[in-house]
């Protein structure tokens, strides 16, 4: 797909929402001032001059239903209702994001009529952390996508090295189930990848290690956590004006930096991420220690799949599986523990 | 010097002499505390509009204003209201219940610049602690003739609100303060006070700006409408003095959370002039 | 001795005479990422990093660390930290952020001493590794700095491919060049050249912003209520990982842990970028958008500091760029505000 011709479609579209006055903000892409990275890019109703800005490469990582929130919420403790109209925001956006939007509809924490929503078929993003490795400490000065898949990138001693995509993709996209976002507002020509098969496999594996094993190793991941709660931060779906972690009455775990601190807080994020949670790797990128985080989020999506048959996926109707009950639900992991 | 003295994180510990309850509410209550070691009570030498942490090992610490004056030599009073966790556990303590203070903390009125002057103090809700200081100051009879004529308007929602009730019954006989009461509306008490929100019971009273420094504390809501109101009687922004209220933690000005601008309230304040304020950034 | 030359084979002699009467810190990969470790002499000494990925702040002012300890009421113990420390392989940059947190937690600011931070201090020996391959996000020499900076070193160190040549500094510098005695040989003017050659080409290899600090903080001082801090800012979500980072960040809390009336009272990091930072008990909060938290952020950096310290608290080592998932980069704003 050429990603030339896909900036392009998106920033005709953008043009056309705010010449039609559908909406008043619109979050795409732009370059960033770093290379393999592309940032969100905000354009409000008199910044024309900025949708020639508009990018769509394999450094557009961000899940940029993380900024969705923030435009319809009330203040705390409104008594009299809202009388400013709701802003209408345009997004670009890929599988995951349009996801994520669905869950946040369904928690009522975003108006869909609010939102316009430009789906792009998604060819996969790339993991910055992934073509470091490849290079070793060496710096990364520029980088080039080729219309074919592959990524050349250029040293500061000068030397240029290609990877192909496949080997440099984020494992989110590599497992992803859902590349093509259904149910959006405006869906751009092309293909997307094909999808994966949700990467559940890793997850059956690593069970079959014995217990010392898999401590050891989210004993190893966790002593890495600096409690900056970026991962936090960056997910869409933790949007609790107070997080458990902040409390102070009751004070559920510590502020600190113990490794048992660190793994509770993880842990309950993880389950609070229950049936909302889109893989989208928003919280492994934010992460300035690199802990291996989409290793736990997989795991909970894997249970509820298991569980309740349920995937937060494009169906805007159905319910999610902490919010309802139904007598089939599972609870061997009640009278049978050992079974699960 | 004591490893108190010498590292401000520690607190001197005290233990709790006394409970009042101050309001109908029961949510406001004074808590008397006595020094452990009189060395550390020797330390902590301070004047009116400095604050304290007080410290509950085991829940925290909050800064309260020193309600005591350092006239008042044997103990320290703190007003505390119910609002958290480190002031629920105050609240449900007793007396004889071992606690620390970690202080004194800020800076203080200006002392130096109020020397000779007209007092002119004007408060509002739970905000009167450092003022009971300075007048239970001021009034003492080593100070009184240092300062002039000294005035104060103390409003509260109801009667039963007010702080400090004996004092201010005590006050309201003594002919060195001319002390008006106010509540915000008509009680259903018998009461014989004045009616109407501070800033317009101002207004009525027109103090005189003359040769006269300003003192003010109290909710933000009223700040806002007292400060014009001082302004229309011919107050200079240099002599309107007002303490402020930021979320603090170390109270010693490293921990670096509750700064206005480029100023800390904890060291730089709480005591600010408006004039001071007009240049900072409206985050507090 | 002022100086004094190893070669690299022999640096662990050096290491371990010092290990004698110190704990030696000095970069070490472990998990795949080279961070500071207590040296001993199964640890193989990391020189080919840019930056590590956490500065050694963290050695002075930990994450996590106990202010006092008590039980039933009382103060039962209060750490001091008397022992001796030889931090190796700071870079200048966080060497000279340092210095900075010295003005904040000495006696210089208003009176009151940190013991934690400064007996700490006070017992280390800082020996910095000076730069020879600055990061295209490095921009030190914009804010006075340069890439042999002396400033927080008692030793400056340069990596000269099969040796190191030590410079020193300060008198404890050449107190500790003096003892080391036979293993290290003098320094002679070919291997001063070599430094000087390095530091001059490292130098040159680094752009610079061009921008007039003094005017900076006074254009961002007239600019407080600008709507331009809207745009500088909706990209933010708020993710705190550029404060956890940042050498010359500082801001803590304070909070209680006890099990039984027995516990400690424990001092771990905190950041502007939080909504509950400022939030007072009432549920007012000075700060409640991101754009004014991160506005303070940058406030606080390139104008509050030099009010109160005389110093910009930025040392331009380029980890918040880096590791930003939104690419929000401070560079921008200093030239932002250099220019309008």
């Amino acid at each position: 797909m050429d990603s030339k011709a896909v900036g392009n479609e998106i920033q005709k579209i953008a043009g056309e929402l705010f010449r039609d006055d559908k909406i008043d903000v619109f979050i795409g892409f732009e370059r960033a001032t770093v290379p393999l990275k592309s940032r969100p890019c905000f354009i409000g109703k008199d910044e024309d001059g900025r949708i020639e800005n508009l990018v769509w490469d394999s450094f557009c990582t961000n899940n940029l239903a993380a900024f969705l929130q923030k435009y319809f919420e009330n203040e705390p403790n409104r008594r009299k209702k809202r009388e400013k109209p709701y802003p209408r925001i345009g997004v670009s956006v890929k599988g995951c994001d349009t996801r994520s939007v669905v869950a946040l509809v369904k928690e009522r924490q975003v108006i869909r009529e609010n939102v316009v929503l430009v789906g792009i078929p998604c060819q996969g993003m790339i993991d910055r952390r992934k073509v470091q490795e490849k290079v070793g400490t060496a710096e990364i000065v520029s980088h080039r996508e080729t219309d074919d898949g592959t990524l050349e990138i250029t040293t500061t001693d000068g030397k240029t090295r290609t990877f192909k995509k496949e080997e440099i993709m984020q494992s989110a996209c590599i497992d992803c189930r859902y590349p093509m976002p259904e149910g959006t507002d405006f869906l751009l020509e092309g293909e997307a990848k094909e999808p994966g098969d949700g990467g559940y496999g890793q997850i059956e594996a690593f069970e079959k290690k014995p217990l010392e094993e898999r401590w050891a190793y989210f004993e190893k991941e966790m002593s890495k956590c600096i409690r900056c709660n970026a991962c936090r931060q960056a997910c869409p779906t933790c949007w609790c004006k107070e997080c458990f972690a902040d409390h102070t009455d009751l004070k559920w775990i510590g502020v600190g930096n113990h490794i048992s601190d660190a793994m509770i807080f993880q842990i309950i994020r993880v389950f609070h991420q229950a049936g909302r949670c889109v893989e989208c790797d928003a919280c492994y990128n934010a992460c300035p220690m690199g802990i291996d985080l989409r290793f736990l989020t997989k795991k909970i999506v894997k249970d509820v799949d298991e569980l309740f048959q349920y995937v937060p996926d494009f169906d805007v109707e159905s319910t999610p599986p902490l919010a309802t009950f139904s007598e089939q639900d599972k609870d061997t992991f009640i009278t049978d523990p050992e079974k699960g | 010097m004591s490893a108190e003295a010498k590292n401000p994180y520690i607190p001197y510990p005290v233990t709790i002499e006394d409970i009042t309850i101050e309001n109908d509410a029961r949510d406001l209550k004074t808590f008397k505390l006595v020094f452990e070691k009189p060395e550390h009570k020797k330390a902590f030498s301070y004047l009116p509009g400095q604050f304290a942490e007080v410290s509950v090992l085991g829940m925290g610490e909050s800064p309260f204003g020193i309600a005591s004056s350092p006239t008042e030599e044997d103990y320290l009073l703190f007003t505390v209201k119910l609002t958290g966790t480190v002031t629920q556990e105050l609240h449900n303590s007793e007396p004889g219940r071992k606690i620390g203070v970690r202080g004194p903390l800020g800076n203080t009125f200006p002392w130096d610049r109020m020397e000779g002057k007209n007092i002119l103090i004007v408060s509002g809700g739970f905000a009167f602690t450092t003022l009971r200081s300075s007048i239970v100051y001021m009034l003492d009879k080593k100070n009184r003739d240092r300062f002039g004529k000294i005035t104060a308007l103390y409003g509260a929602r109801s009667p039963g609100e007010l702080m400090y009730k004996e004092a201010l019954k005590e006050w309201q006989e003594d002919s060195g303060i001319d002390l008006t009461l106010t509540v915000d509306r008509e009680p259903e008490v018998p009461w014989d006070g004045k009616v109407g929100l501070v800033p317009n019971v101002l207004r009525e009273l027109k103090p005189s700006a003359d040769n006269t420094l300003a003192l003010v504390c109290g909710p933000p809501i009223m700040i806002r409408f007292t400060i014009p109101a001082l302004q229309e009687l011919g107050f200079t922004e240099e002599n309107i003095i007002l303490s402020l209220e930021n979320r603090m933690k170390c109270g010693i000005g490293k921990c670096g959370r509750c700064n206005v601008g480029s100023k800390y309230v904890c060291i730089d304040g709480p005591v600010f002039t408006f004039a001071e304020l007009e240049e900072l950034p409206a985050e507090y | 001795m002022k100086d004094g030359v190893i070669s690299k084979q022999d640096f662990p002699q050096f290491l371990n005479h010092l290990k004698k009467n110190a704990k030696v810190f000095a970069p070490v990969v472990t998990n795949g990422e080279a961070g500071f470790k207590e040296w001993s002499e199964e640890d193989s000494v990391e020189f080919s990093y840019s930056n590590l990925k956490l500065s050694p702040k963290g050695l002075f002012f930990p994450q996590t660390e106990t202010i006092l300890s008590f039980d039933a009421g009382s103060v039962e113990e209060v750490p001091s930290h008397e022992e001796k420390m030889v931090v190796f392989g700071s870079r200048p940059c966080d060497s000279r952020a340092l210095t900075f947190l010295d003005k904040i937690f000495s006696e210089e600011n208003k009176g009151y001493n940190d013991p934690y931070y400064m007996n700490r201090r006070e017992n280390a020996v800082m020996i910095s590794l000076a730069c020879s391959d600055p990061c295209r996000t490095c921009f030190c020499s914009s804010l006075g700095s340069g890439p042999a900076d002396e400033a927080g070193s008692d030793i400056v160190c340069f990596d000269l491919g099969d040796k190191l040549y030590l410079k020193a500094v300060t008198e404890k510098g050449e107190l500790t060049i003096k003892d080391a005695g036979k293993v290290l040989s003098p320094g002679d003017e070919s291997v001063r050249k070599d430094a000087e050659k390095q530091t001059a080409e490292a130098l040159e290899s680094m752009n610079n912003l061009e921008a007039d600090l003094p005017s900076v903080k006074k254009n961002m001082d007239d600019s407080f209520d600008d709507p331009v801090w809207d745009r500088l800012t909706r990209n933010c979500i708020g993710c705190g990982a550029c404060t956890y980072l940042c050498p010359t960040c500082y801001c803590f809390d304070i909070s209680d842990e006890e099990r039984m009336y027995k516990g400690k009272r424990i001092r771990t990091w905190d950041s502007c970028q939080y909504a509950s930072f400022t939030k007072h008990a009432s549920g007012h909060n000075p700060r409640k958008n991101k754009k004014e938290r991160l506005r303070q952020r940058f406030m606080h950096k390139l104008s509050y500091t030099v009010e109160n310290q005389g110093e910009v608290f930025c040392v331009g080592c380029g980890r918040c760029i880096t590791q930003c998932p939104v690419n929000i980069d401070i560079r921008e704003i200093i030239t932002t505000f250099a220019e309008k």
